[in-house]
């Protein structure tokens, strides 16, 4: 998960410097702008999780960029800063909807415990955003073919290495199959009787992953009313998928060299070791390389997961297996949708055969989802297939700005199986930001 | 590891704040990281003086984070000190807060451990509860910082 992002708009330097220095050490990723335009633009590219504004600046107020911050997201965290003697101003922004006021200079203990309750609330949305995402992940496709050369080699390779029990390390583009894979290794291996436990590491929020991932005793934490098993506890016997563990946090990175190492964890709260046999398979799109080099992931843990790899290919590098892929698509949505579309036109290959696939699998999988409910035939015909149809695709795009960014999101969130890490990496932005425009959208994924 | 202990500055009157008569913390590690210091080397000013940052009443210490000063002060530290082993716990709580901010120079941030040397203290409380050690996950990271040098 993300540091927590702080930004901090104060005209004075001496300010935006001492409590910058002062929150970083403290863990969080901070932002300083000098004034109110300079923090707009800002915001424009970042989702910020909590804004210190300073009420008195030149040029642009604090209370003018309140009205303007909360105008475009009714949900963001402000607390302003104020000057002893101006407490008036800070009540008016309160009514205007800041979380809170601070009378500077404040007591250190009064801005931590705020950000804390703040971030705590805020931890709640994401928690419930994570859930639904679990619950998609479940219904996701569960067969994994290909004829082409590559992915022959694929097969031949998880033939080879299931067997073995050694730790997998999967990389690929987003929507290459990467989960399918571990699921197939596991298939493959003589631990194929024991449990496949997949965890996505990058959809759970960090308060949760420690519990999710070791389990937890009774009394350990406010909600823990009884004892849970972790992921690792009940992947005994079987398998633990760990997908997307680029994302993990440095905290996490060193209990799960511990557990590569030892074999042995505790749950959150307990003192009793708990030893648990299972295999490890990773996946990652992320450059781990690049993220070591920048500090940013254990090298010890990367070598320890990277025993045997392999990189799943994208779709547009076996292009040949699109028409079988697209006919096993077409077979199990008519089936589900209980309509009778069962075949693709040649117009309509051809055009999925020319495109790049940019969200590989995944992409083509939600395609032909879109174009069974479309289709008005028992063919599908490009025009089923919108983004394939170069009338459409020339079309000059309507709407206000703020409509045709929506209607991005919701496509980019479609084609990406409503993956939240997925989708805020093929938009460019973070996934709080992406949380956010879901919120401010009122976005579901039941359309 | 080495120590010494050097005079390196008479007083820190230059970071005196006349309105607030505290001294701002960021100057003296400003002047303390002027210095000429052998390479590798970390410098803990300790002073008596009560020391602020703009924006906060008061701060237990600074210091440069990933960088090679810090400082502490033992004006605050000296509150609720009880009536038997005053100098014990004083001394304690001072090595707790140098050994916290030594953490920051080598990148280490606050951790959420209540009893790790690295846990940030917002009242003395707070600092008595903290042992005089690093969690687990702390002594990982600083080994990792102090193997890269």
């Amino acid at each position: 998960m993300p540091k927590t992002k702080i930004l901090i708009v104060d005209d004075e330097l001496i300010m935006r410097e001492s409590l910058g220095g002062w929150l970083e050490r403290d863990g969080y990723e901070v932002h300083k702008a000098a004034s109110g335009e300079e923090a707009l633009e800002l915001i424009r590219n970042i989702r910020f999780d909590v804004l210190l504004v300073d009420i008195k600046m030149n040029g642009m107020s604090g209370i003018d960029l309140l009205k303007e911050v909360k105008s475009s997201d009714p949900d963001a965290a402000v607390v302003m800063i104020t000057a002893y003697g101006s407490i008036s101003s800070s009540i008016e922004a309160m009514k205007l909807g800041a979380q809170d006021y601070l009378l500077k200079p404040f007591d250190p203990n009064e801005l931590g415990v705020l950000i804390e309750k703040i971030l705590e609330s805020r931890a709640k949305t994401l928690e419930n955003l994570y859930l639904r995402d679990q619950y998609r992940e479940r219904t996701r496709f569960e067969s994994m073919i290909g004829q082409s050369p590559r992915m022959q080699e694929i097969f031949n390779l998880i033939e080879d290495i299931s067997p073995i029990d050694s730790t997998v390390l999967i990389t690929g583009e987003t929507g290459t199959g990467k989960g399918l894979a571990a699921k197939a290794i596991h298939t493959q291996s003589p631990r194929c009787e024991g449990p496949f436990m997949g965890i996505n590491c990058g959809a759970i929020p960090e308060h949760l992953m420690e519990s999710e991932l070791f389990g937890y005793q009774k009394g350990a934490f406010t909600d823990a009313k009884e004892n849970k098993k972790g992921k690792l506890e009940l992947a005994n016997g079987g398998t633990l998928f760990l997908d997307e563990i680029g994302e993990i946090s440095m905290r996490m990175q060193i209990d799960l060299l511990r557990v590569l190492e030892d074999r042995v964890f505790y749950r959150v709260g307990g003192t009793q070791p708990i030893e648990s046999d299972f295999r490890i398979i990773a996946a990652t799109n992320m450059d781990i390389e690049t993220a070591i080099k920048k500090g940013q992931f254990r090298e010890d843990l990367y070598y320890r997961l990277n025993v045997i790899s392999f990189k799943m290919p994208p779709l547009r590098e076996r292009k040949e297996d699109i028409p079988l892929l697209a006919k096993q698509f077409l077979f199990r949505f008519s089936q589900e949708m209980n309509r009778e579309v069962n075949r693709i036109d040649r117009d309509t290959m051809d055009e999925m055969m020319l495109y790049e696939w940019p969200g590989n699998i995944r992409e083509l999988e939600n395609a032909v989802e879109r174009a069974v409910v479309v289709c008005k035939s028992d063919s599908i015909i490009p025009g089923d297939l919108p983004i394939f149809s170069p009338e459409l695709r020339e079309q000059p795009l309507s709407g206000t700005l703020m409509e045709v960014e929506k209607e991005h999101i919701r496509k980019t969130l479609d084609s990406n199986d409503w993956n939240i890490s997925r989708s805020a990496k093929a938009l460019g932005i973070d996934r709080s930001t992406l949380y956010s425009k879901i919120k401010k959208y009122g976005l579901s994924g039941n359309g | 590891m080495e120590t010494s202990i050097h005079r390196y500055l008479e007083n820190i009157d230059f970071a005196l704040d006349h309105n607030r008569n505290q001294y701002h913390s960021t100057a003296v590690l400003d002047r303390l990281s002027s210095l000429d210091l052998p390479a590798n080397s970390r410098i803990v000013a300790l002073t008596e003086k009560d020391l602020f940052i703009p924006i906060l009443t008061h701060v237990y210490g600074e210091a440069e984070l990933g960088g090679v000063s810090c400082i502490v002060s033992s004006s605050r530290l000296k509150d609720d000190l009880p009536a038997i082993e005053r100098d014990k716990l004083l001394g304690n709580r001072i090595i707790k807060e140098i050994l916290h901010e030594l953490g920051h120079t080598f990148h280490l941030l606050h951790c959420r451990d209540k009893s790790c040397l690295m846990h940030y203290c917002r009242s003395i409380r707070d600092v008595d509860r903290k042992v005089m050690g690093m969690c687990r996950y702390c002594s990982i990271l600083l080994e990792d910082q102090l193997k890269r040098g």
